[in-house]
């Protein structure tokens, strides 16, 4: 028999794909269902939100900033109010920083289970993703009693938080969280043994710890490969330093542990919001910043911080006028997604899909 | 019986003697007869897969914490039909790229494939349109044609989606053929012939264990193998790797529109009533049991299979298609094989029946 | 390491190479000249000391009469982080890759060359990559650019 003439051939997975979460394009080579190569291509969701913040004043650019990643919107409004008040050295109120501690931890528990859901659906079961909304939404019924919105929060502003709880969030909150705890093990029971689950992400997209440090990556894919790096633990941001958490490290860096160290996290941080219910003071939420007036003085700052999706940063300067000189965006996605061919070449199709559903890549991140 | 009565082949008898009665000689008389046979499977088989179609929306809703369809009418039974209106009414949109004449027939062969196979199936006592001798042999055989059909689709669309899916499930398909002909060859040892009305009839009695489910140890392993086999014939999770919603949108249909798909979408389902129906026949004994009419007795088995084939669907992820390929060859196949040569050795040495 | 461990050890080894700047807050702010820039990298990268092997952004910025281009560092190790600055011309500016001592900073530099027109040296794949593939309205983030349909907001002084 004479030889079969055989070709690579590519394959554009997006701008328009269910699992590529977005508009994310990879440009595949396919040699059968081997992947030789991938070009990720962005930029379908670039909104320049950075250049927009250049001509809104300070006050104005949380509610933008909502939008830069809009699963967690509240530590996108943390880093930045953050970053002024450490330039304009603004205190918080004690109880504004402990309400922001509360809605961070809720936002990554509610980040974390969008991850479980769309991650368990890539992997084709498609009953657990209703399951990780249905536990999502007691989170987005706390967030709508506190202020009004369910996605875009514009709650943590600079000086504190723009409205205090109302007083059946704490009762509201504790069985969230009970409830969360108890339907975890469900989570558990139906996937950490399940031996086609362990077949699908065993062993996929191993991202060794020096490539995961070269690469920036951070978060919890950091963490799967077996770095113990939490900037809440590392570099104590906020009143992170008064909580007693561990960080869920594993070892092997491949997909399965990285869904493990995410559902080990949503643990840490009902852990963290029990211990902040109960140490909530009495006081103020907010230090009057006037939204229209309000100067910061002259200088620059990298602030960042611990996201669900790994750091978060943002680089401020500001000249002393109303308005910030230049507001640079980090996300952790945006190192993750330049990470992805390292992982994913070598491996099947359906592998790059495991492998990008645990990178828990979001689009808005990436392109700003 | 008042529900013995309404039983098709009595309508049939009625009019057969109506046509003798009016003078109505051979061939004529069995073209007449066969086509109003044909129109009646077929109308029954459609209304099964709408109502499949439905069953399956409500299965996942309440799996999932929801209703599935609620608007039209008692908890939305209605549904499907408008869906299917719908779908015929809807533009068939054609890429410019396509092969005309393989675009065109994929559709159809799936389509008529997956109904072709209702020639042998007992649906009850006498009710069956022709009792081949080589009855399973047929059925298997046909129902191989739908991997034609996806890969002709796959090649007709000018898609790279399209042509991966249709490449994965004739992989998949040809090869979870072994063990699901193997594991039906057990059955055949059993019951020494070829004929699905002769083998629904040597399952007859004893209350409900003469049924080869209930001839342990190699029944139950067959019938084990067989479902599971018949998942990946069916294309349904956790081995529906062919139209891999996230991997490859939507496989081999992915060009289609229209009433084209809902041609595929209705074949798919017709197609896993399919597999119910033959492991209905082979292994829970057919039509026969106790109190019920024998057609009541095979709704009631086949939807109990298909049930089972959706909670399967709603409940595990997908395999990968290299894994899904070991799991045939490394695992099933020699299972398989194994069963069969004990289940034919031991009816051989005459220890067991 | 501590802030003060770390800037007296930065003064102690990297005299003149790392000018400490007075504008930073909360971390360590140096200028770096740009010839000097891969030297030093790869010197804060290896030095066993310091281990500054995690690149967490590089921001550029537009001065108004020069650029400037920000690199965030930080050790996984040492448990410190320090910020550098390279100062750039406001036309032709030029900064040579820093690719191969953090390869996170290739996609940060390909911004950084879409945005603000700092034509990269010595790097793979400087290619059109948040803006379409088409675009030829320039720099969208230098602050002299003006597209026509740009509006810019009135100054909100009070």
């Amino acid at each position: 028999m004479s030889k079969l003439k055989t070709q690579e051939f590519m394959v554009n997975m997006g701008p328009h794909h269910p699992s590529t979460h977005g508009v994310c394009r990879l440009m595949l080579t396919l040699d059968g269902e081997k992947v030789v190569k991938i070009v990720p291509v962005i930029g379908y969701l670039h909104r320049a939100i950075e250049k927009i913040c250049e001509n809104r004043t300070y006050a104005q650019c949380i509610p933008l900033l909502d939008r830069f990643e809009y699963v967690t919107s509240m530590s996108c409004e943390y880093v930045f109010a953050d970053a002024v008040e450490k330039l304009a050295a603004i205190e918080v109120p004690e109880r504004a920083q402990y309400l922001r501690v509360i809605m961070l931890e809720l936002n990554r528990i509610a980040s974390h289970l969008i991850f479980f859901g769309t991650t368990v659906m890539d992997i084709g079961a498609l009953t657990p993703f209703l399951y990780g909304l249905r536990e999502r939404e007691l989170i987005m019924d706390l967030f709508e009693m506190t202020c009004g919105q369910r996605l875009t929060y514009n709650y943590i502003t600079i000086g504190g938080v723009s409205h205090d709880i109302p007083p059946e969030f704490i009762p509201k909150c504790r069985e969230a969280v009970k409830i969360i705890r108890e339907k975890l093990k469900d989570y558990e029971g139906l996937f950490n043994e399940n031996p086609i689950w362990l077949a699908r992400t065993k062993n996929i997209g191993v991202l060794s710890a020096e490539t995961a440090v070269a690469y920036g990556v951070s978060g919890p894919i950091l963490r799967a490969s077996g770095i113990k790096y939490d900037i809440r633990k590392n570099e104590p941001y906020g009143i992170y330093d008064r909580f007693d958490f561990n960080i869920p490290t594993y070892t092997h860096g491949d997909a399965y542990d990285r869904y493990m160290v995410r559902l080990d996290e949503i643990r840490e941080s009902l852990k963290i919001i029990t211990q902040a219910l109960d140490g909530l003071p009495e006081g103020d939420i907010r230090k009057k910043v006037n939204p229209f007036t309000f100067k910061p003085p002259a200088g620059e700052i990298y602030n960042r911080i611990e996201n669900s999706r790994g750091e978060m940063g943002v680089y401020l300067v500001s000249d002393g006028t109303t308005k910030p000189t230049r507001l640079k965006l980090r996300g952790g996605s945006y190192n993750h997604l330049q990470v992805l061919p390292h992982v994913a070449v070598g491996g099947l199709v359906a592998d790059l899909v495991a492998i990008f559903a645990t990178f828990d890549i979001i689009m808005p991140e990436v392109d700003r | 019986m008042i529900l013995a009565s309404v039983e098709l082949i009595g309508v049939f008898r009625w009019l057969y003697g109506l046509l003798v009665e009016l003078g109505l000689e051979e061939p004529w008389l069995s073209v007449v007869i066969y086509g109003l046979l044909s129109v009646t499977i077929f109308g029954v088989l459609c209304l099964i897969a709408l109502f499949l179609v439905w069953w399956e929306r409500k299965i996942a809703g309440h799996m999932q914490q929801r209703f599935g369809p609620m608007r039209n009418g008692w908890h939305g039974w209605y549904q499907t039909v408008m869906d299917a209106l719908k779908l015929l009414q809807k533009e068939d949109i054609r890429v410019d790229t396509r092969d005309r004449a393989v675009f065109f027939w994929a559709p159809v062969i799936c389509f008529v494939a997956a109904f072709l196979a209702y020639i042998v199936i007992p649906f009850g006592d006498g009710l069956i349109v022709a009792d081949l001798n080589i009855g399973i042999l047929y059925v298997i055989a046909i129902t191989t044609f739908t991997v034609i059909s996806l890969l002709m689709a796959g090649w007709g669309s000018n898609n790279k989606y399209a042509l991966l899916g249709g490449m994965r499930s004739a992989a998949q398909v040809v090869s979870y053929e072994v063990p699901m002909v193997a594991s039906i060859l057990t059955v055949i040892v059993f019951s020494g012939s070829l004929s699905m009305v002769d083998i629904s009839n040597s399952q007859q009695g004893n209350f409900i264990f003469n049924w080869f489910i209930f001839r342990p140890p190699f029944g139950i392993i067959a019938f084990l193998t067989y479902i599971t086999a018949a998942t990946a014939e069916a294309n349904r999770t956790p081995f529906d790797i062919p139209e891999a919603e996230q991997e490859l949108v939507a496989g081999y249909n992915i060009e289609y529109s229209g009433m084209k798909f809902a041609m595929f979408f209705l074949a798919e389902f017709v197609n896993m009533f399919t597999v119910s129906a033959i492991a209905t026949t082979l292994f829970l004994g057919g039509w026969h049991g106790p109190l019920l009419p024998s057609w009541l007795w095979f709704i009631i088995k086949t939807l109990a299979i298909v049930l089972l084939l959706m909670i399967f669907r709603w409940t595990f992820p997908r395999l990968r298609v290299d894994q899904l390929m070991e799991f045939a060859w490394k695992f099933l196949v020699p299972l398989t094989f194994a069963n069969l040569i004990l289940a034919g050795w031991m009816k051989y040495a005459g220890w067991y029946w | 390491m501590t802030r003060d461990e770390l800037k007296e050890y930065i003064a102690g080894h990297f005299e003149g190479r790392l000018k400490p700047l007075e504008s930073g807050r909360y971390a360590l702010l140096y200028e770096v000249s740009a010839a000097d820039l891969t030297e030093i990298a790869q010197a804060l990268r290896d030095d066993s000391k310091l281990n500054l092997n995690f690149l967490c952004n590089i921001a550029a910025i537009d001065a108004s009469d020069h650029f400037e281009a920000v690199y965030s560092v930080a050790s996984l190790t040492g448990n410190h982080r320090l910020d550098f600055k390279v100062i750039l011309p406001h036309d032709n500016p030029e900064i040579e890759s820093t690719q191969e001592i953090w390869p996170a900073a290739n996609w940060y530099e390909r911004e950084m060359w879409e945005l603000y027109g700092i034509n990269i040296l010595k790097h793979d794949n400087l290619t059109r990559f948040l803006l379409p593939d088409e675009w030829n309205q320039g720099h969208p983030m230098r602050k002299d650019w003006d597209a026509p349909d740009f509006v810019r907001f009135p100054e909100l002084e009070r």
